[in-house]
């Protein structure tokens, strides 16, 4: 049993959290407050080989474990939830489909650029009238002889602005439910797909979500990626992997919140002396530690177990679930310790309270991902070990 | 070029510092990062191996841990790196390390040397002037600015109000001043290459220096930083407060 990352993983954090704390946390702030695509920090990271972490050195990735994903997942919430919604995107959901299945001209056209930040990619399934229901999606594939047209509209949609190609979930037998997915890939421009209304939110702002539609929008056949009707095992073939990377997400961000609560309890004075020192204050503090300490146990052995070929999906749902919520529960008590500076827009509290929200849903809501350990705990008659 | 970089690692400029209970020590919080100036002395050591070619060699000095700041100047593009291992180094002196990094250097081809101008845990900015003094070459401090042509450097020295320009003929020893460049974010597949790369280790022994080689000075206690005396404010009409304050200045504090 080992639990401590070893000597070079923590270099590679050490390394990772002091670029993107010089080259994105300065703009935390702005891409909060003007909820912009940030292009040229977008470029930046791409240039400096970010996105493709995950991919294989031979097209231009590092061939990265799980482990390092997370870390990274991690130190990009610490610099920016924005900013991190836009860059685990394009380094997971937004790209993974091509590479799993694109073929080589897909894979030269959309992949290889994105993963030098020159292109930028997403996935949508969801849409106005269903979200976690995957299997209720109404857009339709229907095929023809020149491939499938596409006719419905998502929601939700990270990117949806600027994206250059879209992995788009549609049905091509809606009986079927899940069974009926496919997904496709769509590249912006093509006849019959547009972008809808901007969802004005407040969490995770700069990743702009959009609507999308599609309206008879004529794909090529090979725009399916896979096989018609297995997309729903495509998309739960990388679920986990998507889970575990919003833990880290939760973990990043409840740290960032951690060290600012700290910091102003060190600092502000109440009746006479810091009110770090009143226990009320105290408590709180190391409420927060256990529950960051807990969910980093989580979410790291769940990464650890991915790499080890024996992660579960119920290990990925604990993992998720206890990290966005101990993100949400610390958001919350680092806001009430900074009282009245806890609303104030000159802190970073209140954008930390925003952003922890947008953790919840992505990837299965908790009220899912309950659902999911409970299922695996009917099964059992006791614990397992490992 | 052969360029030779001297890197320090040092307590992260946000780690918590306080004195040990014995006055004799400073307990660190363990954070470290590489020091800062030394950053700009990697950067413009990699600038100049682009522009002229030839290699550039990282060098530290210090315990096991050091090897992170080795690892970084990797990361960012430097070709190979060196550790001097001794635990002991952390409290030794600026003469002593200099020494010691001396004794190393004298075994490596070089035509410049780069260092930080200070290191930013005991800001005594002595370690490179003494390297030059062992090593019998001429030494450009605080520099801002560095070109290289036909075996001489012209750097830029930064001074109060102005900047001296320097010629001086190769090999030499240069410390960079904040200013001299943006040191580069590392790629992160050098990131990745730093990560596994095998960073040789050497021992004083293997120097052949003796373990008290030239420490000359030693640190007898640690004093707390001076309790900023309280606020006071001066209450009253303006001109009446004025009079006060120059009372104040000119009898209590015998300031003017
Ligand atoms: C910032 C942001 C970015 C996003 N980006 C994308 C994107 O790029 N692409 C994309 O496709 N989608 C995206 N989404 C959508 C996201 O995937 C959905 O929000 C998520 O799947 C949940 O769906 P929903 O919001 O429609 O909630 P619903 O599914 O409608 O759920 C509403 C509530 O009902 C509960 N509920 C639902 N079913 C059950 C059940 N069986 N048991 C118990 N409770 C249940 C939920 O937990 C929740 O509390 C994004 C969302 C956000 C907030």
């Amino acid at each position: 049993m080992d639990f401590s990352l070893s000597k070079e993983q923590k270099f590679f954090k050490g390394q990772v959290s002091r670029a993107l704390s010089r080259i994105v946390a300065p703009f935390a702030d702005s891409i909060d407050k003007t909820d912009m695509f940030p292009r040229e920090l977008f470029r930046e990271l791409g240039a400096l080989g970010y996105y493709g972490i995950r991919y294989p050195s031979d097209i231009g990735g590092m061939g990265a474990d799980c482990i390092s994903f997370t870390i990274l997942a991690e130190e990009l919430a610490r610099a920016s939830i924005g900013f991190a919604a836009i860059a685990t995107m394009q380094c997971l959901m937004g790209t993974d489909f091509v590479y799993r299945f694109g073929n080589a001209r897909q894979k030269r056209k959309y992949l290889i650029p994105a993963i030098k930040g020159n292109k930028i990619g997403t996935i949508a399934f969801t849409e106005p009238d269903c979200g976690s229901d995957l299997g209720g999606i109404k857009t339709r594939a229907v095929k023809n002889d020149r491939g499938y047209v596409l006719t419905g509209r998502k929601l939700w949609i990270t990117d949806g602005d600027v994206a250059d190609f879209v992995t788009v979930a549609a049905t091509t037998d809606p009986g079927k439910r899940l069974g009926g997915i496919g997904f496709f890939l769509v590249e912006k421009g093509t006849p019959g797909f547009s972008t809808g209304q901007k969802i004005d939110k407040i969490s995770a702002r700069g990743a702009a979500t959009m609507e999308l539609i599609f309206d008879e929008c004529q794909v090529p056949a090979e725009s399916l990626m896979g096989e018609e009707g297995k997309g729903a095992k495509y998309l739960n073939d990388i679920l986990s992997e998507i889970r575990i990377m919003i833990a880290g997400l939760g973990l990043g961000l409840a740290k960032s919140a951690f060290v600012a609560g700290l910091n102003y309890a060190r600092q502000r004075e109440a009746f006479g002396r810091p009110i770090g020192k009143f226990q009320l204050i105290e408590e709180k503090l190391a409420e927060m530690e256990v529950r960051i300490k807990a969910a980093e146990l989580l979410t790291y052995h769940a990464a650890w177990l991915k790499d080890n070929g024996s992660l579960t999906g119920k290990q990925a749902a604990m993992a998720k679930f206890y990290s966005t919520e101990a993100a949400c529960y610390v958001v919350d008590e680092v806001s009430r310790i900074h009282g009245a500076y806890g609303l104030a827009e000159e802190y970073p509290a209140q954008r930390y309270f925003r952003d922890a929200r947008f953790l919840l849903f992505g990837g299965g809501t908790s009220e899912i991902l309950k659902t999911i350990i409970a299922k695996d705990v009917m099964k059992r008659s006791d614990f397992e070990i490992n | 070029m052969n360029i030779i970089v001297l890197v320090k690692q040092v307590p992260d400029p946000e780690a918590l510092v306080e004195i040990a209970a014995s006055g004799k020590d400073l307990n660190i919080e363990p954070k470290f990062a590489i020091n800062l100036f030394d950053e700009f002395a990697l950067e413009e050591a990699l600038r100049l191996k682009e522009k002229h070619g030839g290699s550039v060699k990282a060098i530290g000095l210090g315990g096991p841990k050091a090897i992170e700041a080795l690892r970084t100047a990797i990361a960012m593009g430097a070709d190979e790196a060196v550790l001097i291992e001794d635990e002991s180094f952390a409290a030794r002196d600026g003469y002593d390390t200099a020494f010691v990094l001396s004794r190393a250097l004298q075994k490596e081809a070089f035509d410049i040397i780069l260092s930080g101008r200070q290191a930013i845990d005991r800001d005594r900015a002595e370690v490179p002037q003494m390297v030059a003094q062992f090593l019998g070459l001429p030494h450009v401090g605080v520099i801002v600015k560095l070109d290289v042509a036909d075996g001489k450097a012209t750097a830029e020295s930064a001074l109060e109000g102005v900047a001296e320009v320097i010629e001086v003929g190769l090999p030499a020893i240069f410390t960079a001043q904040k200013g001299l460049n943006e040191p580069r974010v590392p790629l992160i597949t050098g990131v990745m290459k730093a990560m596994k790369v095998q960073i040789p280790r050497v021992t004083l022994t293997d120097l052949g220096v003796s373990k008290d080689a030239g420490q000359k000075t030693s640190v007898l206690r640690y004093l707390p930083p001076k309790k900023r005396p309280a606020v006071q404010f001066i209450e009253g009409e303006p001109a009446q407060a004025a009079r006060e304050i120059v009372r104040i200045l000119a009898d209590v504090e015998r300031a003017i």
